[in-house]
């Protein structure tokens, strides 16, 4: 795997070309605001921006405002830009979507070891807390 | 259907005994950045010479825009050959002006934007350009073009990075702005790969691999990785 680091503004992507690059753009993007990198209300780049400095095909980064719009992650207002989501509920939600996803993918993985939920909630359990770690 | 910027059937041309393009069968859609792929010789300048009608291809049949390739056609295609030629006496900015004479939907004052951007210096003699400068100056004739079709046959030939960032830029900016289907040959596959989102691949002239680049990446790995599996040997032994 080849991971090309492109900057945007303040905005580090890094991109896998042996990957689709639209799943990468809305990936990276809403991880960012997910993870609060990206403020509530943040103009974000423009479609124009984002694809000279990832060196992507403009319709594949309209296609990415797309479907972030329609999580409602972002929102495009006419002749101002587009912004980050202003509602701290809508990524509160998403967030929890977010963490059911890797709870459900680990919880699979588990499974094929043989490790049922309550084995898991078991294990957990027993999990050193986070000072005890060493 | 989609509508299709490109259709052809079975299209063969041979010059002496080489096949040029031998039974080639493509469809490309409308809208987006087509990246034509393949090793020398596999055909990519001749099919857009098909495309232009300044080749007529001896079997098959050909599409532009809706229409067979020629003079309706070109007006709404802006076409960088692989090579060009210069009126000795023009500086930079008389040809331009000579673009904005000829070139149907040619808007002169995006041009001057262009070279702006482009750091072009408009009182320079296109005799004895660098093949960078040249290469600036074949591209805005056609990015200041309002048109539906691109046809860039190696843009990025011999030209140092910095110019090559310039005209990535510029290409970016344009299909942002205007509806164009824009297909590209080039060499420099590293730099700009990313830019596809849709890709041909031609070897020996026909198609050997054409789709969707983002489904092509999730099946196949990068266009490198295409290019590198498909042609190895040719690849090599250049």
């Amino acid at each position: 795997m080849h991971l090309e680091q492109r900057d945007v503004g303040s905005f580090r992507f890094l991109l896998d070309l042996s990957q689709p690059i639209y799943e990468q753009i809305v990936q990276q993007l809403s991880g960012a605001i997910a993870r609060g990198d990206l403020d509530l209300g943040a103009k974000i780049p423009s479609v124009r921006e984002l694809a000279q400095g990832l060196r992507a095909a403009p319709n594949t980064v309209v296609h990415a405002y797309q479907e972030l719009e329609r999580e409602g992650l972002i929102e495009t207002r006419r002749g101002q830009g587009t912004f980050v989501t202003t509602s701290a509920t809508v990524i509160h939600e998403f967030r929890a979507k977010l963490a059911q996803t890797l709870l459900n993918q680990f919880l699979q993985q588990m499974e094929r070891l043989g490790f049922s939920p309550d084995d898991v909630r078991h294990l957990l359990r027993e999990y050193p807390k986070e000072g005890d770690r060493t | 259907m989609t509508n299709m910027a490109v259709t052809c059937t079975d299209v063969s041309k041979r010059y002496g005994n080489r096949m040029a393009l031998n039974g080639l069968t493509l469809e490309i859609p409308s809208g987006g950045i087509v990246g034509i792929l393949g090793p020398n010789g596999s055909g990519k300048s001749t099919l857009f010479r098909t495309l232009m009608g300044i080749t007529r291809p001896d079997s098959g049949n050909i599409s532009v825009l809706g229409s067979v390739p020629g003079w309706e056609t070109n007006a709404k295609i802006a076409y960088l050959p692989d090579r060009a030629r210069w009126y000795a006496d023009h500086t930079v900015r008389k040809a331009l002006d000579w673009g904005s004479s000829l070139l149907p939907n040619f808007d002169r004052s995006r041009a001057l934007a262009l070279a702006h951007e482009m750091n072009l210096d408009l009182g320079q003699s296109v005799n004895g350009m660098s093949r960078g400068t040249e290469a600036r100056l074949m591209l805005i004739l056609c990015l200041a073009r309002q048109v539906p079709l691109m046809i860039l046959d190696e843009p990025f030939f011999g030209i140092d990075l910095i110019s090559r960032e310039k005209i990535i830029d510029a290409l970016v900016a344009s299909a942002t702005e205007q509806e164009t289907t824009v297909l590209l040959s080039t060499h420099e596959i590293s730099d700009t790969e990313s830019l596809f989102d849709y890709a041909v691949f031609l070897r020996a002239g026909r198609v050997e691999r054409q789709g969707n680049a983002d489904s092509l990446r999730s099946q196949y790995g990068s266009m490198r990785d295409i290019m590198r599996n498909l042609f190895q040997e040719e690849v090599t032994s250049q």
